[in-house]
Order: structure tokens, then sequence, then C-alpha cells
């Protein structure tokens, strides 16, 4: 089982970085997510690690880097592209053409076929697929060689919900098997089901990597929710303990930087009423934006006002 | 390197361009050579035959008129189209990533492609030629014996025409990665910026005075390989002979393909 190492991976086009002397480790057993707003430099990234883009940097695969692996299928899978193949070279041939650059059997080609759901359809041309279809021949691509190591470029794309479930619970499958799994999706909730370690990236820089539970817990936006008819006398005395105080609604208080206990003993001992006190737990979504504010590539404006339209040349 | 040839025979075999340009090439070439030689029957028949008509007969036949020095072979430059949808489809459908993760040698991949594809376009080539001198044997068998006297050796030349044809179309999809550009570019240039620079050099007065440079336009040059009614005065001389064609068109392809591998190994997939 392999531990991918990236260290200073670093990318520019045209004088402008799009990677910025990135490291991160992804450990096998694992499911690690690979996270960043568009164009924050995720795909280069990864193109990056498996020597299909020129940049600075290395990365290893059980201490040995892509170019240097032989038979590179048996070893990582990858999935870069939505639809990676000519459109009318049926799905067997594909599977068939890539096996052959890896002496992978052609017993081999179907049990991949039929693992990701395309048995139906293997003498088909791939021109027909849907994006999902072809998202799973990408996958059987990536998996035909029974590697340790799997490289996945937003999977999910395209997928119905019974797709990203079934993408889900096969990819922890494939880990807990002691695989290491990194895979990109800007589809947050997924990605919290799936994943068990973050690498996120703004502007192609490193922001945060780690277990996805840490990543969460260290969000601002955790918080315990204090409801109080006295909300004007608590809300001093919970300053001054430390803790960050958010007036939610007339009675109704945000309370960042002290736990459930500390807020109820201290209104306990100022004999003051609480009706609710209850933790508010930050969503990945939530400790993802707030640790990835202004690191947008493509930064989009509030829609204007109504008025403003109404008001505008027809 | 064995891994990556038996990827790139998968590849040309299993689609379907493969197939149906192969089948062109055949079809086109015999076709060609039995309208010709069904003709020249009907005409010898007709009005007599005299020794001159039958000089190198059999390789112009064979060769669907392109031994005569005047038109350039059919085949190969549908054949050539292979070659320019090797590289072509790399980068029209987004294979090379999915390649280049399956064989992570660049040289391996970029010297299988122009091998097995090289070797496809002879087999094909080859077969089309000899293919057609049989059919031409049967209407000229009171004539002339097609596969007599320069016919082999041109059919040779021809073959290798037709490979270092492909492998300048393919070096050339490489370098620009575009499909569509190359396969414009692959029948534009021999037929008209070729034809333009002829006009420059006899048009503009200070071209005038330089016409026997017009022998070193790359596919001028390569017709050379395969006229069979060459008479050259030396192997640079005006017109070039074979051997200096070989050099001229087979130096460009090998100027292409150097620019192909550099540019392949060094840039982003």
């Amino acid at each position: 089982m392999a531990t991918i190492s990236a260290r200073g991976l670093a990318k520019s086009y045209s004088g402008k970085p799009a990677v910025r002397d990135l490291s991160f480790d992804v450990q096998p057993g694992s499911v690690t997510g690979f996270l960043g707003p568009n164009g924050s430099g995720k795909s280069t990234t990864m193109r990056l690690m498996l020597g299909l883009d020129r940049g600075a940097g290395s990365t290893v695969f059980d201490g040995r880097p892509f170019a240097e692996l032989k038979d590179p299928m048996r070893h990582v899978g990858a999935l870069l592209e939505a639809k990676p193949f000519h459109p009318t070279r049926k799905a067997r041939n594909h599977l068939r053409m890539l096996a052959a650059a890896n002496g992978i059997s052609a017993r081999r080609v179907d049990e991949v076929l039929a693992t990701v759901g395309l048995h139906d359809v293997a003498r088909s041309k791939p021109k027909g697929f849907s994006l999902g279809m072809g998202q799973r021949l990408g996958l059987a691509a990536a998996l035909l060689g029974d590697p340790h190591t799997l490289i996945l470029d937003e999977p999910a794309n395209g997928l119905d919900p019974q797709g990203i479930q079934w993408m889900r619970v096969f990819l922890q499958g494939l880990a807990a098997e002691g695989r290491s799994v990194f895979v990109s999706s800007h589809l947050l909730s997924e990605m919290a089901l799936m994943a068990d370690h973050l690498v996120v990236i703004g502007k192609g820089s490193l922001i945060a990597t780690g277990p996805i539970d840490e990543f969460v817990s260290s969000s601002r936006q955790n918080a315990v929710v204090v409801r109080t008819p006295e909300a004007s006398e608590l809300a001093p005395l919970l300053q001054a303990a430390g803790g960050t105080v958010t007036v939610l609604a007339p009675g109704s208080l945000s309370v960042a930087g002290l736990d459930i206990e500390a807020i109820g003993d201290l209104a306990h001992s100022h004999r003051l009423r609480l009706h609710e006190l209850s933790p508010k737990v930050a969503t990945l979504e939530e400790a993802f934006l707030e640790r990835t504010a202004g690191s947008e590539e493509f930064q989009a404006l509030a829609p204007a006002p109504s008025a403003t339209v109404e008001g505008g040349p027809r | 390197m064995k891994r990556a040839l038996a990827y790139e025979w998968t590849r040309i075999r299993t689609l379907r361009s493969t197939w149906w340009l192969t089948g062109l090439a055949i079809f086109l070439g015999i076709g060609i050579s039995t309208l010709f030689a069904w003709a020249i029957h009907h005409d010898f028949t007709n009005g007599g035959v005299t020794s001159e008509d039958l000089d190198q007969l059999g390789p112009v036949v064979v060769t669907q008129l392109a031994a005569s020095g005047e038109i350039p072979s059919v085949i190969c430059f549908v054949l050539a189209i292979l070659g320019i949808f090797a590289w072509g489809h790399e980068y029209r459908h987004g294979m090379i990533r999915a390649s280049l993760t399956a064989l992570n040698s660049r040289t391996q991949l970029w010297v299988a492609k122009f091998l097995v594809v090289g070797a496809w376009v002879a087999v094909v080539a080859a077969v089309t030629l000899i293919g057609s001198g049989v059919v031409a044997s049967f209407f000229l068998r009171d004539y002339v014996d097609v596969f007599s006297g320069d016919t082999w050796q041109i059919i040779g030349r021809q073959v290798l025409y037709g490979v270092v044809l492909t492998w300048l179309a393919m070096a050339f999809t490489s370098i620009t990665r575009s499909q569509a550009f190359a396969l414009v570019s692959i029948f534009l240039w021999p037929f008209l910026i070729e034809t333009l620079i002829n006009v420059f050099f006899r048009l503009v007065p200070g071209l005038r005075d330089h016409t026997e440079l017009l022998r070193f336009r790359p596919f001028d040059a390569g017709g050379r390989l395969v006229d069979a009614f060459n008479d050259p005065t030396g192997t640079f001389g005006d017109p070039l002979s074979a051997w200096g064609g070989l050099v001229v068109f087979g130096g460009t392809a090998v100027v292409g393909m150097v620019a192909s591998y550099l540019l392949f190994t060094r840039r982003d997939a």
C-alpha cells in the first residue's frame, strides 16, 4: 500500500502561478478529499503529480515517481477527464487498449466493466454515453490494474444520486482495503460523507491538510445557541468570559469560544434563566467557505436589486 | 517498448477510421489502376501500340500514375490521414492523458506510434500496389509484363514515399496538436503552397533567375522519389535524383519528427 508524497509542486501559465509550492501527503487506507474553489489548481496539481504537466516539485508513490513505475496502471489508477475516450471505439476495446499497455488480461477488462455497471454496454460505442456513463468508463480504466492508489478528478460529475452513493461506498471500500484514494470534488456534502482526510487549496496554495473532523471543528462557525429571556444581562458576562457573542434574534444568542458547560455554569452562577442551550456544529461547507474566503479565482457579483434592473435600458 | 507497441497496435486496430481509410486506399488504388489498364487495353486494341507507349507502363499503372512524375500518389495521401488521426485523436478527444497514464514513457509512446502507423501504411501500400499490378496484368498481358523492369523498384520507392509522407503528417499533427489544421495543411502544402512558390519564382524578377531552387520544394522533391521517367544529372542536380528526392523529402520529415519529439517530451500533455 502506498503513501503519496507531494513536495513543492508548482506550475505557472504565462507567468501566472497556478500552483505554488504545494506539499501534502495522502495516507493509505483513507479517502483524501482534494478541495478548492474553481480555478484553484486542483486539476493542475493532479496532472503535475502524474508528470502530465511540466512544472516544479515532485510526487512519489511509495518513494517512486510515476515516470519510474513499471506498468503504471498496476500502481496508480487515474481519472482526469470527463470523457477520455474516442467516441467510436467500443468501451471494451478502449479498456483493452489501455490493458495492452500494462500487460493486463482481457478477463480483467470484463471484470471492471461489470464492477462499474457497464457490462451491458461493453460493446457499444461511447459516443452515446451520458456524462455519468463516461465517468464510469473512466473509473473502470482507473481500476484496470487493481492499483494501490487512485487519483480521481471530480469522479462524481454527471452521476445521478444513486451513482454518487455507489461511488462513495465503492471508494470507501477501496480505502478500507488499504488503498490510497485521492479524490477532488466540488460536492462538499458528498465529500463530508466520503472523505477521512482533506487537502484544501486556494489560488494554488495549501490552506489546510489533515483529518476532516479537525478541519470542521476548527471552524469559527462552531458555536452554542443560547435562548434566554435575559440576553441583555448574559451577553456581557459571556464576552467577559472570553466568548464571541452574536445576537441571532431578540432573546437568542450564538456564542463561539465557550463550550456548553461553561455557558450553563455561568448563567447558573448569575441566576439567569436559560430556555435553550444547544451546540451548533459547522458543516464542511461552512468551514470550507470560511477558510477559502478570498481565494476564489472567479468572484461573481451579487444580483443587482430589482429596482436597478427595472430602471435599466430596455 | 513491447507494451507501447502492443498499446499502439490495439489502438490502430480498434478504430473504425483505420479500416475505412485502409479500405478506401485499396479500393481507390486498385480501382484507378483497373480503369487505367482497361482504357489502355481499349486504346491499344483499337489504335495499335508502339514501344514508346510501353515505356515504364508497368510502374505507371501500378502507382495510379504517380510514377509519371506528374501527380502525387493518391493512396499515399489517403493513408497519411491514418498518421494524422494517430496524433489528432489524442488531442481532439482528450485521449493523451489517458495514454500517458497507461504508458508513462513519452519516448516509448512516440516511437510506438511512428513505428506501428508506419508499418501499417507500408503493408497497405504494398498490398495495394501489388494488387493493382495483378489486376493491370490481366488487361495488359498481351502487351507488357507489368511486373518487369523497374516496377518492383518503383513499388518499393512508392511504399517508402508513403511511409515518409505519413511520418511527416504525424510530425505536423503532433506539433500543431490540431487534427483539422493538419488535415488541411497536408493537402494545401503540396497542391497550393508549392504551386504558389513555383508561380512566385517564375513571376517575381528577383527570383526568376533562381528557378533551379524549385527542385528543393519538399513535395516536389518527394515526387522525384517515385518518378519513373526522371532523368537526373546527379544526386542533387536539376532534377533531383530519387536519392536526392529522398534526402530532401525525408530530411523535411526528419526535421519535423525531431521537432515533434522534442515538443512532445517537453510540453504539458
